[in-house]
C-alpha cells in the first residue's frame, strides 16, 4: 500500500464510521483490522481493495482537483455516495459498488467485532452500544 | 478387524443418545465422529467466525478446504460450496455435532405436528405426510431426554397446545426487559406466551454448574459448561461405561454389505497416524447419525453390485424432502431500553400460531432472540431504509443496540420431493468420497406461512410499544441448516419412505437412521428435542430387539 493509499483509506474509513464522542474507524483500529485480514482472509482481495482507493483517489482529481484525503467530509461523502450508487466520474477498473460494499462491511467488522482482531480498541464500539456496559463478563 | 455390536456414525444429538443406552445396556459400542473434542478455547469468541455468524470460517467444524459440497440453485446453476457458505446447509462437525454449539432451545413438537397431511390435506407437488407415530407414542421419550440432559422451563402455559405429564426439571431462565415488554404486548393482543425451554443448567445439574448467564451462547460454546449437549452428558456416560470405543476424525466412507446384501459393517478413513489409513471394522447393526444431509450422503454412497443406487434407496427416496426452517424476523424500536446484558437473551415465546391459522398449513412459534454481539446486530438487525454508513448508522448503533427489540422464529416447513440431497458425480472431499450436492427449495406453501408469521411478528411488537417496526420478507429457498431433516422419512409404506417407524431402513433389517432424516415434517419449532426422544425410543428398541 502506497502512503497515498493509506491516507484515502483513512480517509474513506472515517467517512464510513466518523469520529463522534466515540472514536472514528480509523482511531478504533479499523486500519489494523484490515491489515490483518489482508494478510488472512482478505488477501486474495487486496489487490481489488486498492485499486477502489485508486478509484476513490481518482475521482476526487476528477471533480475537485484534489487528493481525497485533502477534501472536506462534504466533497468526500458526496464522492462515496457516487461510488456507492455506481455512479462514478472516472473509468472504474473494477465494479465501484462492490468495492463500497467490502469496503463499509469490512469496517463495520473491524469496528464493531473483538478488539483481539484488531479494531474495536478498547472496547470502543461494545461500550457505546452498550454490549460490554451491561451484564455479566 | 474388531467385532462390535454397534456401530454409530456421528454423535450429534442422535447418536450421542444412541452410544450411552446401547453402551449401558452392556452393548460393545463403536462410535464414530469426523470431527474431534472441541475445548472452550478452541472453539473460541471469535464474533466473525462462528456457527451464528460465519463470514470468514467458523468454529465447530468441518474442515473449510476438505469438505466441499455442491449447490445447484433455483436457477439450475451449480456451484461448489465451502463449509461456511451459507447454502452449504452447515452442522457442527465435532464431538457433539451441533449440541456444542447450539442454542439450545428445548421444544417438543406439538401433536398436530405428526399428523399434518391428516389435518391440512397434501398440496399439490408437495410430499406432506402423517408420521407413523403419534404424539402420545414420542411422549415419554420426551420426558426422558428433558430429565436425563437437563431442560429449564415452565410448560404450564404450552399444557393445552403440548400435553405433558411432568413438568420440567429445571426452572425456566429468569425474564429480562425484552421479555417484560413482550409480555405486556402480548397481554394486549390476548396472546398466551410461555418460557423458551432450553437445554441449559439454570441451576446445578448432573454435576455440572448453572448457566452464568454470559453473552455468547448460541453459536458458541458454554464457558460454564451449562449448555446440555451430547459431548457433556450422554457420551461421557457411554465412555464410562467401559463398553463404548469412541474413534474422532474418522470419516466414514461407506456402509460395508455382504455378498446377499445384509449390512456388516462400516469403512472409515481414521487419521490417528499422520497419514489417512482406511479402516474397516464389524458389527451386528449398523446406525447413521450423521445429519440429515450427510446421512444421506453416506446411504448414497453405499453402494454395490446389490445396491447399484445405494442403501435403502430401491424406491429413490434417500435424500428427498429435505427440510430445515424458514426464520420470519421481526424488529421494533421500543420506548426504552430492553437490553440488560443477561444471556442467553432468548426467553420468551408464544405458540399461538403454530396451527389453525386460516388458510395457512401450518403455522409457528416466535420468541425473543439470543444476545446477539454487535457486528451480528449490524448485519442483521439495522432498518432497510438506515444507510449502511456514516453518522447515521453508527449513531443508530449508538442510540438503539439496547433498544431494539427482535421476535423470530421457525415456521413448519412444507416438505417436496425436489428439495434434496444427491451425491455429486464428480467433486469429492480430501479422502477422495463423493461429495453431498443439494438442490431444490422449500414448497411455495411454506413462504405463505412465513409472511403470515412475518406479520405476527411486526403485531407482537407494535403491541409491545414500538412505534418503528421493520421485518425481512422470506424468499422461496432451499431450507436445511442447523434445522435439516427428513432425508430418510420414516413411514409405514417403502415406497415413500427410506425407514420404518423404528428408524431401521426398510430393506436392511440391521441398518439405523437415528437423527434428523427421520423426521417425516419438522414441526414449527427447533427441532433437537425430538431427535434426542426418537434415539432414545430407536435405541431403546435396537437394545431390545436387535442385539
Amino acid at each position: 500500500m502506497t502512503e497515498l493509499q493509506r491516507q484515502t483509506l483513512r480517509a474513506a474509513l472515517d467517512c464510513v464510521i466518523p469520529p463522534d464522542d466515540f472514536l472514528g474507524a480509523w482511531e478504533a483500529g479499523v486500519g489494523n483490522y484490515l491489515a490483518l485480514q489482508f494478510e488472512g482472509d482478505l488477501a486474495p482481495q487486496m489487490t481489488f481493495y486498492l485499486a477502489g482507493l485508486d478509484g476513490l483517489e481518482a475521482e476526487a482529481i476528477a471533480r475537485f482537483g484534489n487528493h481525497f484525503f485533502s477534501l472536506g467530509p462534504e466533497d468526500q461523502n458526496s464522492i462515496l455516495q457516487s461510488v456507492e450508487s455506481g455512479a462514478v466520474n472516472t473509468s472504474w477498473t473494477i465494479s465501484p459498488q462492490k468495492f463500497f460494499k467490502l469496503m463499509v462491511e469490512t469496517a463495520a467488522e473491524g469496528y464493531y467485532s473483538n478488539p483481539e482482531q484488531g479494531g474495536n480498541i478498547g472496547e470502543v464500539s461494545w461500550t457505546m452500544t452498550g454490549f460490554s456496559k451491561y451484564g455479566p463478563v | 478387524m474388531k467385532d462390535f455390536d454397534a456401530i454409530i456414525v456421528g454423535t450429534g444429538a442422535g447418536g450421542g443418545i444412541v452410544a450411552c443406552v446401547l453402551a449401558e445396556a452392556g452393548k460393545r459400542v463403536l462410535l464414530l465422529e469426523r470431527g474431534h473434542a472441541l475445548s472452550f478455547a478452541e472453539v473460541s469468541r471469535d464474533q466473525l467466525r462462528n456457527q451464528r455468524l460465519a463470514i470468514y470460517g467458523h468454529n465447530a467444524g468441518p474442515d473449510i478446504e476438505a469438505n466441499p459440497r455442491v449447490f445447484i440453485d433455483p436457477l439450475g446453476n451449480r456451484r461448489i460450496v465451502k463449509p461456511h457458505e451459507l447454502d452449504y446447509h452447515n452442522n457442527a462437525a465435532c464431538l457433539g455435532g451441533g449440541t456444542r454449539v447450539y442454542g439450545a432451545q428445548a421444544w417438543r413438537f406439538s401433536p398436530d405436528d405428526f399428523r399434518m397431511a391428516s389435518k391440512y390435506g397434501v398440496p399439490p407437488s408437495s410430499s406432506l405426510a402423517d408420521w407413523p407415530i403419534t404424539y402420545e407414542e414420542l411422549e415419554p421419550y420426551y420426558e426422558r431426554v428433558e430429565w436425563e440432559l437437563g431442560v429449564a422451563g415452565d410448560g404450564s402455559n404450552l399444557q393445552a397446545q403440548i400435553p405433558r405429564k411432568r413438568d420440567y426439571p429445571l426452572p425456566p431462565v429468569p425474564p429480562g426487559p425484552q421479555s417484560t415488554a413482550l409480555r405486556e404486548g402480548a397481554r394486549a393482543l390476548g396472546w398466551v406466551v410461555s418460557p423458551v425451554p432450553l437445554l441449559i443448567n439454570t441451576a446445578p445439574y448432573n454435576n455440572r454448574p448453572a448457566c452464568i448467564e454470559c453473552k455468547y451462547c448460541v453459536g458458541f460454546a458454554c464457558p460454564s459448561d451449562a449448555k446440555n449437549g451430547t459431548q457433556n452428558t450422554v457420551i461421557p456416560r457411554a465412555l464410562a461405561s467401559g463398553n463404548c470405543e469412541l474413534v474422532t476424525d474418522a470419516i466414514a466412507e461407506k456402509i460395508q454389505t455382504d455378498s446377499s446384501g445384509n449390512a456388516i459393517g462400516i469403512s472409515y478413513i481414521g487419521q490417528s497416524s499422520t497419514v489417512p489409513q482406511r479402516q474397516e471394522a464389524r458389527a451386528k447393526v449398523v446406525i447413521i447419525s450423521a445429519g440429515a444431509i450427510e446421512s444421506a450422503r453416506i446411504l448414497l454412497n453405499s453402494t454395490s453390485t446389490q445396491h447399484q443406487f445405494g442403501l435403502g434407496n430401491e424406491h429413490d427416496q434417500v435424500g428427498r424432502n429435505l427440510q430445515g426452517h424458514l426464520y420470519p424476523r421481526a424488529y421494533g424500536i421500543a420506548a426504552a431500553s430492553v437490553f440488560n446484558g443477561v444471556g442467553p437473551g432468548v426467553s420468551i415465546a408464544t405458540t399461538q400460531f403454530n396451527h389453525d391459522n386460516d388458510g395457512i398449513i401450518g403455522g409457528g412459534m416466535l420468541a425473543d432472540d439470543f444476545i446477539k454481539p454487535p457486528i451480528d446486530f449490524w448485519y442483521d438487525s439495522l432498518p432497510p431504509d438506515l444507510p449502511r454508513w456514516g453518522l447515521r448508522n453508527k449513531q443508530f448503533m449508538r442510540d438503539n443496540y439496547t433498544r431494539v427489540l427482535h421476535v423470530r422464529g421457525p415456521v413448519q416447513d412444507i416438505p417436496n420431493p425436489e428439495g434434496r440431497v444427491t451425491v455429486d458425480p464428480s467433486v469429492k472431499d480430501r479422502w477422495g468420497i463423493p461429495v453431498a450436492r443439494l438442490s431444490g427449495t422449500t414448497h411455495e406453501e411454506t413462504i405463505t406461512a412465513a409472511e403470515f408469521m412475518r406479520e405476527r411478528g411486526e403485531e407482537w411488537l407494535r403491541a409491545s410499544g414500538c412505534e418503528t417496526v421493520w421485518s425481512t420478507r422470506p424468499e422461496l429457498m432451499l431450507s436445511g441448516r442447523q434445522h435439516q431433516a427428513g432425508t430418510c422419512r420414516m413411514g409405514d409404506d417403502p415406497g415413500s419412505s427410506v425407514t420404518d417407524k423404528w428408524g431401521r431402513v426398510h430393506s436392511h433389517d440391521n441398518l439405523f437412521v437415528v437423527d434428523g432424516s427421520l423426521h417425516v415434517t419438522n414441526g414449527g419449532f427447533n427441532p433437537v428435542l425430538t431427535i434426542m426422544a426418537l434415539a432414545y425410543r430407536s435405541a431403546d428398541y435396537i437394545a431390545n430387539s436387535i442385539i
